[in-house]
């Protein structure tokens, strides 16, 4: 199983910045249990499969600074196994009843999911609940999961090239809040801490009050509810509060500029602007405005840098849908031969057309159709569809948003556009990393 | 009304649930298996050839429209990557569309299309898929090729290349590609700035004039759209597709080495080890083998629930996951087994890979585990369904691949039929680790030493990121006072002198050898020398000449099992230098230029390492004991049916040459290459006997 942490590429992180659907409607379900549990259910009888999910609102960024990568961590540790489902037997379990399974941790929340065959619908439910109600939490699993976890920290981050590219402008463009770390986290951490800490992040943070059970597919409305209500209703609520960070990452004055040097080939060059958080309206225009940059072969960068002045090898800009204010990032790979500078200059300029220059209908009505387009096909599968529902509730407590979230960018005007370019894309509120080859670093 | 909250029933439900305590410890048992229906795809030709199949899905306003070329296009060969290439060129530019207005047209319409080369792919929602149609058959039937994207497209391609010299997987999949299938096959052709630099205009032309045609095209429309639309549309936008005669290329047809081969590809500062345990198969779609071998496939390496996983990460915790694929194909199919693992633990996840594919092999499954992956597998074809694109493929891969016309109908019920004999069966036939290649991406210097033990020969090779051999640099240094000059004079010392090697006229040596690959087949080898530069040299098996050398000094021909063939001029100047049976006296006039690259081991011996430039430009590299003086390794680079490999030759044993006052020579040559390995000793040695000249013409 891939237990993928939050940022699988880069182009994944641009795709989950859009949201939701406009034709037609996701019909769905929805209540609370008693014990504060959130349920959404959605009905498609197409394909006799069901996708099962549960999403905590706990990410990288409720952790104590001296236990980074506690919230990832979690996710390995709870397929260890229940008090009524083996040691590695979890895994084992969902797939031998013909399931697929995968979990993954973001800044934000930890999302696990199973999709199943239709008539399985009661098992994923029962083992859902066994993972929230008692999972097993014990040296043996804290032991191997502690080498899992590192060995995919090399993979995801040590051993791939620009595998630490979003790690370091988290870490240099906040200085307050907890995204200035990233949820891999640092490994001696993960050493340090002891089994009982483990057993508070889970009372703390695994309980129904802090979570979204969210199922969609070939299901039974009122079958489904009563198997919830049995496998679910007994869960304790938990009984503390569920802290949320309240550091609020303080204004940026100034530019800042990072070198960081890592085993590439090419140097690639960030450029990132502190944003406000998403589902804002300036985030929505923001979005939008990275659209405009970079998606499709006749946005501005890629027409401007890649073709014509063939400074860029790839280049991208996109939101990080971040629940607390995060950041714009545009990145590019030089093409053999460039200088990082002169791909900086050919970005930044680019930048500033955005706020001085003009936006034509033509343009302006393209990225309404692409958002459009964005909206409509992330729905294409059940999994999807449960997984964008418990999103909008998680961070908005408003599920229906898979129906309405276009609204959103169809209100922005061109000079909306402009506005939030010439509000947030300032050198000021910007961090620029040079990422390089090692071999520069020796000559110093 | 969209959103329906119950939570008044909601709650009573949850008190009449906690009224009686829930036994925890009782695993839900399943429902009744749902029906899983497969759907068909309505299906119509058009008059020039084009296939097409169309699957109705009206969920989402979505269409999506898939062409794909069943062809066998020739070798890149020298311009590996033009196929590449030539995908990129296809999206820009029409003879009716720049490229600027092209993509501004897609993007407008928040469309996605794209190419390869044997593809073209367009997705868009249904109130713009007309136009999608539209842009799409420009692409296939007007694609205008111009100089300068070709241009700006290699410069992209270069930087790219470089970008990716240092990615693990990158690095493995090209070598894997190049042990697996070779040079000679289109799977095994790798793409590098030589082959890119070579790459012209005419040649993306040439591939885009020959294989794009309706007449070996398959079309799928899936989604929001229904025949008699799907009939319409493509009619009226790729009924003037003109069909063409598409030529059929054949290939190579690459087998599993002879014996397991370690292929180490050194990566800079690597903190893991990527592992391909893999090589090639005969596994065609629609085969009755291709659900059983892919059912034993799921038990050794599927996902979580397969043995490599629970074996190296959940018992282990070496790697993040280790999986294991059998690939068919109608070309040539391959099985892989891979992972990804920390340096210090590379050997052992190599060793555990082996012993769970030997075990798979040799012992037969429980059947529990059988029964958990074929349910795994039933779920696995259940949810692929719900893409209504796979029903499409499904479709056309039937007639494709002339696979029954119930295959896929059938297919859960043949699943359901596979037992552990079966399975054992198939892991005899297509999970071998005696007959494998082992491609490892890893750091040099620790890695590839702990991987000698499974290589038959023992010896690795090394190959850059492009599957070129190479012969690895080595680290240690050598002593100040130690130069080229004073490796060789001690190696002609150390063989008697240079005086006795002068005073050579002539030798002749008699060798017997046996293959050390289960054969036993014992062959004698004949070399005459005379110090005039005349050469001659036959190998005989069974009283048989297979091969014959013979050199006159200006020219010579090759004989092969009765094949004659005249020396070209390669051929001569390589007879020259193997003439010179006094060469190594002369070496400071013999034009190979040599350096000094360090110390290595030889078995437990120190050894100077000298890397030999000849005048060609052929590298080759000589090891010469640090104690002794003498010459007692070799390694270089030959090629051969498409494969490059490195040649290793060990001497030993080296003894006084009766009449030879005092000279000495090897008794013991060692050869390796490409996982065989044979060993010639010297039976006898005659020097200065008269030789005619008549031996050498």
């Amino acid at each position: 199983m891939k237990l993928n942490a939050f940022y699988a590429s880069l182009l994944g992180a641009s795709l989950l910045a859009t949201g939701a659907r406009a034709e037609g409607n996701i019909k769905f379900t929805e209540f609370d249990l008693p014990n504060g549990l959130h349920v959404i259910l959605h009905e498609d009888h197409a394909t006799p499969i069901v996708a099962v999910s549960v999403m905590y609102h706990v990410g990288s960024k409720n952790e104590d600074p001296q236990r980074t990568g506690f919230a990832h961590f979690f996710e390995h540790l709870l397929f260890e196994g229940s008090e009524n489902i083996g040691r590695g037997e979890y895994m084992k379990m969902v797939q031998a009843n013909g399931g697929q399974l995968n979990a993954n941790t973001s800044q934000d929340r930890t999302y696990y999911y199973e999709v199943l065959p239709s008539n399985q619908l009661e098992l994923g439910l029962w083992m859902e609940s066994e993972r929230m109600l008692h999972a097993k939490i014990d040296m043996t699993g804290v032991e191997t999961q502690r080498k899992v976890v590192k060995e995919e920290k090399k993979q995801r981050y040590d051993n791939t090239p620009y595998g630490q590219l979003l790690n370091v402008v988290y870490e240099n463009a906040f200085t307050k809040h907890p995204y200035r770390w990233s949820p891999i986290g640092k490994e001696q951490y993960i050493d340090q801490a002891k089994l009982d800490e483990f057993m508070n992040f889970y009372k703390t943070f695994y309980v129904p009050n802090n979570a979204v059970l969210s199922i969609a597919g070939d299901l039974d409305v009122n079958q489904a509810k009563e198997w919830i209500t049995k496998y679910f209703g007994d869960i304790p609520k938990g009984t503390g509060a569920i802290p949320r960070p309240t550091d609020v990452e303080p204004e940026q004055k100034a530019e800042k500029r990072v070198e960081f040097y890592d085993n590439v080939q090419l140097p690639a060059v960030i450029v990132a602007y502190h944003t406000p958080k998403m589902g804002t309206d300036d985030w929505y225009a923001l979005q939008l405005l990275t659209q405009m940059l970079s998606q499709g072969k006749s946005s501005r960068f890629q027409k401007e840098i890649v073709e014509q002045q063939q400074k860029g090898l790839a280049i991208g800009a996109f939101m990080i849908p971040n629940e607390d204010p995060g950041v714009a990032f545009m990145y590019g790979i030089t093409n053999s031969g460039v200088k990082p500078a002169e791909l900086e200059k050919s970005m930044l300029a680019e930048v500033e057309k955005v706020k001085t220059g003009t936006i034509s209908d033509e343009e302006y009505q393209k990225l309404m159709n692409q958002a459009e387009n964005d909206f409509v096909t992330q729905n294409q599968r059940v999994s999807g569809i449960a997984e964008n529902l418990a999103t909008y509730y998680t961070y908005f407590h408003n599920a229906d948003l898979i129906n309405t979230e276009l609204s959103h960018y169809t209100k922005i005007t061109k000079e909306d556009l402009k506005r939030v370019a010439n509000k947030y894309f300032t050198k000021e509120n910007r961090l620029v990393v040079y990422y390089l080859p090692k071999s520069e670093q020796k000559k110093g | 009304m969209k959103k329906i909250t119950i939570s008044i029933l909601t709650i009573a439900l949850a008190l009449s649930a906690s009224a009686q305590k829930l036994d925890r410890s009782i695993r839900p048992k399943a429902g009744p298996a749902p029906e899983i229906k497969l759907g068909d795809a309505a299906t119509f030709t058009l008059p020039n050839g084009l296939k097409v199949f169309v699957v109705s899905k009206h969920k989402l306003p979505v269409v999506t429209c898939s062409i794909q070329l069943d062809i066998k296009p020739e070798l890149e060969g020298s311009t590996a990557g033009v196929r590449d290439m030539m995908s990129d060129l296809l999206t820009s530019g029409t003879k009716t569309r720049s490229m600027e207005q092209l993509n501004k047209e897609i993007d407008y319409i928040g469309a996605n299309i794209s190419a390869s080369s044997d593809n073209l792919n367009g997705t868009s929602l249904k109130k713009h898929f007309l136009k999608t149609m539209e842009l799409m058959s420009d692409i296939a039937i007007n694609s205008d090729f111009k100089q300068t994207e070709l241009d700006k497209i290699k410069k992209r391609t270069i930087s790219g290349l470089e970008a990716g010299k240092n990615e693990p997987d990158a690095m493995l999949q090209n070598v894997s590609a190049v042990v697996n299938f070779g040079t000679q096959h289109p799977y095994g052709e790798v793409t590098t700035e030589t082959t890119v630099s070579k790459i012209t205009l005419a040649d993306c032309k040439k591939y885009y004039n020959t294989y794009f045609h309706p007449n070996v095209a398959y079309m799928a429309l899936v989604g929001d759209i229904d025949e008699a639309e799907a009939k319409e549309l493509v009619t009226k936008f790729f009924g003037k597709w003109e069909k063409a005669n598409v030529p059929v290329a054949t290939y190579s047809n690459p087998a599993a080495p002879s014996s397991t081969n370690v292929a180490f590809v050194p990566r800079e500062g690597a903190v893991q080890s990527v592992i391909n345990v893999t090589y090639p198969i005969d596994l065609a779609p629609g085969t009755p083998d291709v659900i059983k071998a892919r059912v034993a496939n799921s038990i050794l390496g599927g996902g979580s629930n397969g043995r490599l996983f629970l074996n190296l990460r959940e018992k282990h915790g070496w790697t993040y996951g280790s999986y294991s694929s059998v690939v068919q194909d109608e070309l040539k199919g391959h099985f892989t087994a891979y992972a990804k693992c920390r340096n210090v633990v590379s050997d052992s996840s190599v060793g555990e890979i082996i012993a769970e594919m030997k075990k798979l092999s040799s012992e037969k499954v429980p059947q529990d585990e059988l029964q958990n992956h074929l349910n795994n597998m039933a779920g696995t074809f259940a949810m692929s369904l719900e893409n209504p694109q796979t029903i499409a493929q499904y479709a056309i891969n039937i007639e494709r691949y002339h696979m029954p016309k119930d295959y896929y109908k059938n297919y859960l019920k043949n699943l359901n039929a596979v037992t552990t004999d079966d399975v054992l069966a198939m892991a005899k036939q297509y999970i071998n680790p005696e007959h494998a290649n082992i491609v490892v991406v890893g750091s040099k210097g620790d890695v590839d030493k702990t991987l000698t033990r499974f290589d038959a020969d023992g010896k690795l090779d090394y190959y850059d990121n492009y599957g070129h051999i190479i012969i690895p640099g080595e680290a240690k240094a050598v002593p100040a006072n130690i130069t080229v000059d004073a490796v060789m004079k001690k190696y002609i010392a150390a063989i008697g002198g240079e005086k006795a090697v002068k005073g050579i006229k002539s030798i002749k040596t008699v060798s017997t050898s046996k293959i050390n690959n289960g054969g036993h087949e014992m062959t004698l080898t004949i070399t005459e020398e005379k110090a005039n530069g005349k050469f001659k040299s036959t190998v005989e098996t069974s009283g048989m000449t297979v091969q014959k050398q013979v050199f006159d000094g200006t020219k010579g021909y090759q004989e092969q099992m009765g094949q004659k063939k005249e020396m070209d001029a390669d051929d001569i100047a390589d007879a020259k230098n193997q003439a010179d049976i006094v060469a190594n006296s002369n070496y400071e006039k013999d034009g190979v230029k040599r350096t000094l690259k360090g110390m290595d081991k030889v078995g437990d011996a120190d050894a100077y390492v000298i890397e030999c430039v000849d005048a060609k430009g052929k590298k080759s590299t000589e090891y010469y004991d640090a104690k002794t003086g003498f010459l007692v390794k070799n390694l270089h680079v030959e090629e051969g049916q498409g494969q490059t490999f490195t040649v290793t030759e060990e001497y030993s044993n080296y003894k006084e040459v009766p009449g030879g006052n005092g000279f000495k020579k090897a008794y013991t040559v060692k050869q390796s290459a490409a996982g065989q390995d044979m060993t010639a000793n010297i039976e006898s040695i005659e020097i200065n006997k008269p030789i005619p000249d008549s031996e050498f013409n």
